[in-house]
């Protein structure tokens, strides 16, 4: 076993605090992404 | 008034259903064609598969809520197409025969004035010879039945490993052209996690077998994206988990035999290997339904649906990997020869591969195919439903609605392990599923910033909220609608 990711790392990954203001940050982040419209890309512009 | 079939009630031919009902009045009938009896969440197999969920707890019954809806439901399968009719028969139809009740075994041609096809894919697991879920000490997500059995499969092992034997376990892909790498990357994060919660991690040893050239390829040519403050690519960043989960990898790996505990590969170098294993799951090839389509003088037409999937507004010239252009996908999943047909989801023919196509020294195709699982299957379902509905309410064809795979965002949260605390999530998003090689040239084709991954807690928790949003969503509860595809 490798230990690639730092205790430190871990820490933060597991750290149910800072893990709730990334959670609140990821589902808008993703909101934007997904939700940020699709469309075609054969329009010639 | 129109009536609106669509064969098939996974998540895209749901999605398609639920906004036809709920934007067309009720003059206009909506019918779904399905032989299965439930809607279930899919993406949380996974966590039926670890024992964490009841396979009750992502699906429910479709007969009441369609009932509730207005939408009709028949409990039945395609059996072949005819879109201009037949000589008895002056309207396009399906013929679909009842699989349960006093209607059993009985045809019925389904007539329609549109058709979206959802129905997904075919799990072929006859294409790998001894690959069926549940012998040969192989199992399968791909269902929460199949779910279920790797669960039992699984949870035998680990009382054989609490009792001292050591136990080799296999996880991937079970064919040289499979797809849905992600619900096995899933599968084996949580696998891991669940041994060493049972105290048996130091029993096992974990191996990924994949038919991808690198790690992180999943089938879209792998990502570079943003990771904190870094930029690194997909195959760094699986590669920095499994090697800190102590999981070994088979990359290049074209599954093409099982037996009892042996899988038997060939690489890319032209080798043929084999590797033993007491549980292994793996995803079969996706195929096409084999479904045959016939004119009106009963002529086989086949070829002018179906390319193994169904045809629709893609470019499927053959050309080389260097010549292929994000507009060779499909912008509105409508059948050419037949425009009142619609495949969304997984139902479309994709023009080719999004990963770079590779053959062994053997001359073997070994590389994944494109996945269009999830949240794709969503949104096409949607722009194929609000095309239909404008067509309808304008009294002619309308095809305002477009999304491209290349030119669509996905997230992917990818369980890494179940629990409130001790859970752990892989969130990747990308923009576009597709790579646009012409925009986005210096980084892979993609968008950096809204391709990004992160891994920890918080990606659990929003794998859970997503589950139980989208079966909020599917059981159309109150304001159903708000929640994105």
């Amino acid at each position: 076993m490798t230990e690639r990711i730092s205790k430190y790392q871990r820490f933060k990954m597991m750290n149910p605090i800072i893990q709730f203001f990334k959670f609140i940050y990821l589902s808008i982040k993703i909101m934007i992404v997904v939700a940020g419209g699709h469309g075609g890309t054969r329009e010639v512009k | 008034m129109s009536k609106i079939v669509i064969l098939g009630a996974g998540i895209s031919g749901h999605v398609a259903a639920s906004h036809l009902r709920r934007k067309l009045s009720k003059e206009h009938e909506v019918v779904v064609v399905s032989p299965n009896s439930n809607y279930q969440w899919i993406p949380s197999n996974i966590w039926v598969g670890i024992g964490r969920m009841k396979s009750k707890e992502i699906l429910f019954p479709l007969a009441p809520l369609y009932r509730k809806k207005n939408i009709g439901f028949l409990q039945a399968k395609a059996i072949s197409f005819h879109p201009e009719g037949d000589a008895v028969e002056a309207k396009p139809y399906v013929l679909s025969e009842y699989v349960i009740g006093e209607k059993k075994g009985v045809q019925e041609k389904v007539t329609y004035d549109y058709l979206i096809n959802a129905t997904g894919p075919k799990l072929n697991f006859e294409a790998t010879d001894g690959l069926i879920p549940g012998s040969n000490k192989t199992y399968s997500v791909c269902t929460y039945g199949h779910a279920d059995h790797a669960w039992h499969g699984l949870n035998g092992l680990i009382q054989e490993m609490k009792k001292g034997k050591k136990a080799k376990i296999l996880i991937g892909t079970g064919h040289a052209k499979a797809t849905c790498q992600g619900a096995a990357f899933e599968y084996i994060l949580n696998v891991e996690q669940e041994l060493r919660k049972h105290k048996v991690r130091d029993m096992a040893e974990i191996t990924w077998i994949s038919n991808e050239y690198q790690l992180g390829d999943f089938g879209m040519d792998g990502m570079l994206l943003s990771y904190n403050s870094m930029t690194m690519k997909s195959s760094e960043m699986v590669e920095m988990i499994f090697e800190d989960r102590d999981i070994k990898w088979i990359l290049g790996a074209g599954v093409e035999k099982i037996e009892d505990g042996l899988a038997h590969y060939e690489n890319l170098d032209g080798e043929h290997k084999t590797e033993s294993y007491d549980f292994a799951m793996l995803i079969p090839a996706f195929s096409g339904h084999g479904f045959k389509a016939f004119d009106k003088g009963n002529q086989d037409i086949t070829d002018k649906l179906f390319k193994g999937f169904m045809i629709v507004d893609a470019d499927y010239t053959s050309k080389p990997y260097e010549e292929w252009s994000v507009q060779d996908w499909p912008e509105t999943y409508q059948n050419p020869s037949y425009k009142n047909i619609f495949a969304p989801g997984i139902a479309f023919a994709p023009p080719h591969a999004i990963s770079k196509p590779r053959k062994s020294k053997n001359g073997t195709d070994i590389s994944p195919a494109p996945p269009r699982t999830g949240m794709p299957s969503g949104i096409t379902a949607k722009l194929v439903a609000d095309n239909i509905i404008d067509s309808i309410k304008k009294g002619k064809e309308s095809l305002e609605h477009k999304g491209s795979m290349g030119n669509m965002g996905a997230a992917c949260i990818a369980s890494a392990g179940y629990g409130l605390t001790q859970g752990s999530g892989v969130s990747i998003t990308t923009y576009p599923i597709v790579p646009d090689y012409h925009k986005y040239p210096k980084s892979q084709g993609r968008k950096l910033g809204k391709t990004f991954g992160e891994i920890g807690l918080a990606g659990h928790w929003l794998k859970l909220a997503l589950h139980y949003a989208f079966i909020y969503k599917a059981k159309m509860k109150p304001f159903w609608w708000l929640i994105p595809e």
